[in-house]
């Protein structure tokens, strides 16, 4: 039987009691991380354009555990009530699956990710190119492992340059936790639960400018620096991987 | 083998029916309908200009409001809203009034078994109110299928928990034609044996299904004449209505 | 249907991407005299189906089941509930269909698609009337503690029968399902026990040792077609769906049970004749069906 919308609330997922805990290693001097990563490493990229035949254009991002998929529709009419507009409109969206976190939930949208999704981007569209109309970035999180928003935004880009959008570059975006004396790239759930601040970066690469810059918590000014330059090299890096399966796409696409 | 019914009846039996239309002086068409102690009152809104969001603007459109007795609207109701509305849809002429709007409003009264097919019935006989142009008539009928493989029809909402499986079935009502005999239906089976819309619950063979369709479709030339015969009355009845 | 015989005139000058936006039913309607569809499919084909299972590394079961580009993600996560006072021995599951934005061009967020309550609800009627689950086997501590298994269906790609592929992630996520081995505490709440809790003997027991599957009696199976005149196109596209409007569901179990025969309207009225094609199709369908998920599943057991 289904259940009663009444009875939802009733339960609990049960936990594992050793885990309650969290592990002090972070705060040691020397220690790995989980996944035993070097600090300035980031988790293996995996990307794929065309996942969604329905949209007209997508892609699928998966960095360890988080996987996300973003589709993009448009350009297409705008919302009636909408005015008149010599620009085009970009409009962003971003939710989470109920299984994405460990504990299940409402599967709802992300509010805060999704006008964060839509500043990153905003300046990389040439909106020039598709006046009076919408462009729609749909971006669901299918797991969350960590660095959500930043996979997100770098998966956005490609989906919106499968779709045929115009854009100046690429839009790349990693983040970094800083942990006690130590910043680590690419955090995962776990490091990003214990930091003590972080630094989040999009930015166009190839022109070597910045989109957006997030930073929050507690973050010495030569830290500051330091992971600006480690966020701005892995964005680099990042780009060339996103490059190299927009061009298999094509090839692919050619034969 | 046989089920004794608690009312009495034989399994083929359906409940005394009940229809009376034209009750509701503010909209353009109403009915209520009861079968036993269900009764389901359906109310008809429009044509209203213009078509919702997402809905083909060359053909009329249909919209169906579920009430229930009490409470919100869940999921059920939002099935029932879907399967009313796919099953009008498909006895209307949506074509002579393109661009427009027809709700259905449809408010249960009491619910003792047979709730939907019961209000496909008030909705279709307060369409006919209306003035909708329809194609056919449509009549439900639900059947049920006991353990022993053994059918009965029109069940009270008692033996709709006891039965394994029971299935709603929608058929045309026969059309007496005044033209001769135009498009013959399909190999040869008459038009009021085609199945409008059918919905099932619960596991059963799939021979049950057919003897299942056999009894509705017997059945449901009996419903068919009594539809008839009570549009037919009350517009003699009340000519100024139809003027 | 308007201009039959303008059309008729134009598609021998028309590019045929043109006249399949102009005349659609046109467009299909030559395809179908020729008995091949516009994807080149025969008429009574579906299309390539495959699951994938423990997509997701966060629940307890899961898979991915693609029919063409239709795309489900079914996921389970177990909770504990307290089980009702009628039915002290029984667990509970709560299925729900969520059909996000990014599945189809006519979702927007914040407005949920009409169909989704719908499919959900036809989906659990299905998964309870198909006597699959026996809720029995959720049952931790009688009275206490019972498993809620929430069971979520996310459409990933939406192109036609998304039903079928809905019910089929559902069953191949259910088969997937390794419930987690929990023991009771001091406070009588669940929880999960560790490796090491497992090995050492500690005086913490755990209280559901063997059942740490499901098993799956009969399981049910789709197959959604759609009738045209006198023709039946069995696994619609989304592009069929819109054009051509009556769908009629067959599902059957593994036993050959009649689950459910679903035909919500559409203009074309059905014959005994057309139910028995489509019922003999949707066996067809169940076996090809079956040897899939247990492809899948034996295919996990080698990993």
């Amino acid at each position: 039987m289904a259940a009663k919308p009444g009875t939802a609330s009733t339960t609990y997922s049960p936990v594992d009691p050793t885990h309650k805990t969290k592990p002090s290693i972070f705060t040691d001097s020397d220690w790995v991380r989980p996944d035993s990563r070097g600090f300035q490493q980031c988790r293996p990229a995996f990307f794929r354009t065309g996942a969604v035949n329905s949209a007209s254009g997508s892609a699928y991002a998966e960095f360890g555990n988080t996987k996300v998929i973003v589709s993009v529709f448009g350009p297409r009419e705008s919302k009636k009530a909408m005015m008149y507009s010599d620009v085009g409109r970009l409009n962003c969206n971003v939710s989470y699956t109920t299984f994405a976190t460990h504990v299940r939930g409402q599967g709802s949208d992300n509010k805060e990710f999704s006008s964060m999704l839509h500043k990153a981007l905003e300046g990389a569209i040439i909106l020039e190119s598709f006046p009076k109309t919408t462009v729609d970035v749909f971006a669901l999180v299918l797991e969350s492992g960590g660095s959500d928003l930043p996979v997100v935004i770098s998966c956005a880009s490609l989906a919106l340059a499968d779709a045929g959008i115009m854009m100046y570059d690429l839009v790349t975006s990693v983040s970094v936790s800083c942990l006690g004396k130590n910043l680590l790239i690419d955090p995962i759930l776990e490091e990003e639960s214990c930091q003590d601040g972080s630094l989040m970066i999009a930015c166009m690469p190839s022109r070597y400018e910045v989109t957006q810059l997030t930073v929050t918590g507690e973050l010495s000014a030569p830290n500051l620096s330091e992971a600006m330059q480690l966020c701005l090299d892995a964005c680099a890096k990042l780009a060339q991987i996103m490059r190299s399966c927009l061009k298999e796409a094509a090839s692919a696409a050619e034969e | 083998m046989e089920i004794d019914r608690a009312d009495g009846r034989t399994p083929n039996q359906l409940r005394p029916l009940s229809c009376s239309r034209n009750i509701l002086h503010r909209a353009h068409g109403s009915a209520s309908w009861s079968q036993g102690d269900t009764k389901v009152l359906a109310a008809v809104y429009g044509p209203k200009a213009g078509t919702k969001k997402n809905e083909n603007p060359e053909k009329a459109c249909i919209e169906v409001i579920w009430k229930p007795k009490t409470g919100q609207i869940g999921k059920p109701e939002r099935e029932f809203e879907m399967i009313l509305k796919r099953t009008l849809q498909s006895i209307c002429i949506l074509t002579v009034n393109p661009n427009t709007t027809t709700s259905i409003i449809v408010q249960v009264v009491h619910d003792d078994g047979a709730l939907l097919p019961c209000a496909i019935n008030a909705a279709c006989a307060a369409l006919v109110d209306a003035g909708i142009p329809m194609k056919h008539l449509a009549v439900a009928i639900c059947c049920c299928v006991a353990d022993t493989g053994y059918v009965i029809l029109d069940p009270t909402k008692l033996e709709e928990q006891k039965m394994k499986a029971f299935a709603y079935l929608v058929f045309p009502n026969s059309i007496l034609s005044v033209l001769p005999e135009v498009s013959s239906p399909a190999k040869g089976e008459p038009v009021e044996h085609g199945i409008i819309t059918s919905i099932t619950h619960g596991a059963m063979s799939v021979d049950d299904y057919f003897l299942c369709l056999e009894r509705g479709r017997a059945a449901s030339a009996k419903l068919s004449d009594f539809l008839r015969r009570s549009l037919q009355s009350q517009f003699s009845g009340n000519s100024s209505k139809a003027g | 249907m308007g201009l039959p015989n303008a059309s008729e005139d134009l598609s021998s000058e028309m590019e045929v991407d043109a006249f399949r936006r102009l005349f659609p039913l046109r467009y299909f309607e030559r395809h179908l005299t020729e008995s091949i569809r516009p994807d080149a499919r025969p008429l009574r084909k579906a299309r390539d189906t495959t699951i994938a299972l423990g997509a997701v590394a966060s629940a307890d079961g899961s898979a991915l089941a693609k029919i063409g580009s239709t795309t489900m993600l079914a996921a389970i996560k177990m909770e504990v509930m307290t089980p009702s006072l009628e039915s002290p021995d029984e667990g509970c599951i709560a299925i729900d269909f969520h059909m996000p934005p990014i599945c189809s061009p006519i979702v927007r967020p914040g407005r949920p698609a009409e169909v989704a309550p719908v499919l959900s609800k036809q989906l659990s009627d299905t998964i309870t009337s198909s006597g699959m689950i026996n809720l029995k086997e959720l049952s931790l501590v009688s009275g206490k503690a019972a498993w809620m298994a929430y069971l979520d269906i996310y459409c990933l790609d939406a192109d036609g029968a998304l039903f079928d592929a809905a019910l089929l992630s559902a069953v191949a996520s259910f088969s997937h399902l390794q419930i987690p081995v929990v023991s009771l505490d001091y406070d009588g709440k669940i929880v999960i026990m560790s490796e090491e809790q497992k090995e050492e003997n500690s005086e913490t027991k755990p209280v559901n040792k063997e059942k740490r599957k499901l098993t799956l009696s009969t399981i049910p199976f789709s197959l959604t077609c759609i009738l045209h005149k006198s023709y039946i196109l069995a696994d619609p596209t989304a592009e069929e769906e819109s054009i051509m409007e009556t769908l009629v569901t067959v599902v059957l179990d593994s036993s050959g049970q009649l689950v459910s025969l679903y035909k919500p309207g559409g203009s074309v009225l059905v014959y005994t004749s057309a139910v028995q094609d489509c019922v003999a199709l949707t066996r067809q369908r169940v076996k090809e069906l079956q040897n899939i998920l247990d492809d899948a599943i034996s295919g996990m057991e080698i990993d």
